[in-house]
């Protein structure tokens, strides 16, 4: 019952955000709405670098554990969000005058970063009218952090070796198969859908039931496919819908919500019994998780004068680019150039060529 | 009702598998390295008591090892096997009815610690030495029922404290397409502590505590290694020891 009254209301939530978005991103509201800031916003290679920078590198873990990714506090002193935005992604600032002067001379980079201008508009723009909700749970997972998880991580690492650690995380990774499996062939990825089954199989295997991960070595080359329901949603069609932060779970999005009751359903730890068990292994791999990355989100907050808008960024451009890796669903291509042919010469192709040949 | 036991056996029973040796110069390259493995291996053998009982055992097992070089390996394996003894149930006695012959009892998990060492005499050939044991983590169990000049009784065997030792010595011979073959003799020795509750004085692994072995300690064994390609290899081996057994196992090393 609970959970049916949680859907109905997330499938409200998402469709009043999709009301804001029409387009790919379907989210994004129109610049401006609630970040009167947001022009300073869009600095167009931010977008385009935001993978590569430690803000947007804390966001893309916040997929698995998004709690340790938690804000900073507000105690800093009130500043024009616009400002803070670019000075929480100020480290892309100076490669984006770089990449400017560099891509002038080919058409084709000018295309491409136009078209990432573009896109950062829409990224930047995610609705928030959550706000106040938001930045308190900011607060939340800050504190979440830096006064239970991080100390915990901290003397859990001081207790057991980085090795035996990372074949925990290899562990969990290998068990969380059914949610990449499912969500790369309902995203018609069946390329990715064959290579993680693949690497489920040789982990299991001959990585001693999935803590070692021999699939990804250089001789075997396969890499997990980091796939899930919301990603899944997005390649739909689905609007990004509006910005939630949650509490424990850290940033989200109203369609990535969605998709977390999906990735849950699919999550085989979900099932164990009794649920103490299922919760305690859940925060097991959470505090494994951020013993092998302590200092990232200290990084982000060292970097940010306002993390809790440079982690919104950051969140969202991640998920954009997650859903830009598959692209949006397609129609199979058609045999046009048969078609063609009967069309235009009515006759079939190979008659076609048979006349040519005669002649 | 039951029927006290009155008579001792004196013979073995278990003739425990460890999987095969391998050829014997180890997976790993010159600069060591990790290797894991998934072996199969079908087991069968004869118990030394005065019926030659024959005991099969089917493997299935998961290994990981580390080689320091292409010259020393240890490994360690863990896996699951049933335990099948035929005729075990079987009663000499025509009086003596029983509702089923052979003792079998499923999963039992197994841990194996072994280590080679190679010695390579040219390009060709290399000798090189196993020695590798296993003990049973799970004790095996079967009942069974039956009648003794009319008086119905029944029992529980069980088979406990399993364990065994092998110790090889190879020659392998190196060939083309990366295959190597191999093969050499092993001494063995396994044991394994027998009871009955109740015990049943017609049947001959059910008539009192015993400390059971195999029958004959010496065997000889063969086989071959090829490479598959990015660090797979399939090994498959067979062992002669009173009776025949094979198995086989693809490695993975890193």
């Amino acid at each position: 019952m609970k959970f049916s009254a949680s859907a109905a209301i997330l499938l409200f939530l998402v469709f009043a955000g999709c009301a804001h978005s029409p387009n790919q991103g379907g989210s994004i509201s129109p610049s401006g709405s609630l970040h009167p800031s947001q022009p300073a916003l869009t600095a167009p290679e931010s977008t385009q670098n935001a993978a590569t920078t430690p803000t947007a590198a804390t966001a893309a873990e916040s997929e698995s554990g998004p709690a340790n990714l938690s804000p900073k506090n507000t105690d800093h002193p009130p500043i024009d969000e616009g400002k803070a935005t670019v000075a929480a992604s100020g480290s892309l600032s100076g490669s984006a005058a770089a990449g400017d002067t560099s891509t002038t001379a080919n058409s084709d980079v000018e295309e491409e970063d136009a078209e990432d201008e573009t896109d950062h508009q829409k990224i930047t723009d995610i609705s928030d009218p959550l706000e106040p909700f938001n930045r308190a749970m900011y607060h939340f997972n800050d504190k979440l952090y830096f006064w239970v998880l991080k100390p915990v991580a901290q003397g859990y690492s001081a207790v057991v070796p980085e090795v035996a650690r990372t074949s925990v995380g290899n562990f969990f990774a290998n068990i969380g198969f059914p949610v990449r499996f499912v969500n790369c062939l309902l995203q018609a990825n069946f390329s990715g859908a064959a290579t993680e089954f693949g690497r489920f199989f040789m982990n299991t295997v001959w990585g001693i039931g999935g803590l070692l991960d021999p699939a990804a070595s250089k001789k075997i080359g396969l890499q997990k496919q980091d796939k899930d329901f919301g990603q899944t949603l997005g390649i739909y069609g689905l609007g990004t819908g509006f910005y939630i932060n949650w509490p424990f779970l850290g940033p989200s999005s109203v369609r990535d919500s969605i998709g977390l009751l999906g990735d849950y359903a699919l999550s085989p730890v979900t099932y164990l019994n009794p649920w103490e068990l299922s919760t305690g292994v859940n925060a097991y791999d959470k505090v494994n998780g951020v013993s092998l990355k302590i200092g990232d989100y200290e990084s982000l907050k060292g970097a940010a004068i306002d993390p809790y808008v440079a982690m919104r960024n950051a969140y969202v451009q991640y998920r954009l680019k997650k859903v830009k890796e598959r692209g949006p669903m397609r129609e199979a291509p058609r045999p046009k150039g048969l078609v063609y042919l009967r069309d235009k010469e009515g006759v079939p192709a190979s008659d076609n060529s048979g006349l040519m040949a005669g002649q | 009702m039951m029927i006290a036991a009155l008579a001792v056996f004196s013979f073995s029973l278990p003739a425990h598998a460890s999987g095969p040796f391998g050829p014997p110069q180890p997976v790993a390259d010159k600069t060591g390295g990790l290797h894991t493995a998934i072996g199969y291996w079908r087991q069968a053998d004869q118990l030394n008591d005065h019926a030659r009982s024959v005991i099969r055992q089917t493997q299935v097992y998961s290994e990981a090892g580390y080689g320091w070089s292409d010259r020393w390996d240890i490994y360690g394996r863990i896996g699951v096997s049933d335990m099948k003894v035929i005729n075990a149930f079987s009663s000499a006695s025509a009086a003596t009815v029983t509702s089923k012959n052979d003792f079998h009892d499923h999963w039992g998990i197994f841990g194996t610690l072994g280590a080679k060492g190679f010695y390579p005499i040219n390009r060709a050939l290399g000798i090189g030495a196993s020695v590798q044991g296993t003990y049973y983590f799970r004790d095996f169990a079967d009942d069974m029922s039956g009648a003794q000049n009319g008086t119905p009784f029944s029992t529980e065997l069980n088979v406990k404290d399993i364990w065994d030792v092998h110790l090889g010595i190879g020659i392998q011979g190196n060939l083309p397409y990366d295959l190597k073959v191999y093969a050499g003799p092993y001494v063995y020795y396994s044991q394994a502590k027998v009871s009955a509750s109740p015990n049943i004085a017609v049947l001959r692994f059910a008539s009192g505590p015993a400390r059971v072995r195999n029958h004959s300690p010496l065997g000889g064994f063969a086989g071959m290694d090829v490479g598959l390609g990015k660090g797979f290899h399939l090994n498959i081996e067979g062992r002669y020891a009173a009776r025949f057994s094979v198995g086989a196992a693809v490695t993975y090393s890193y």
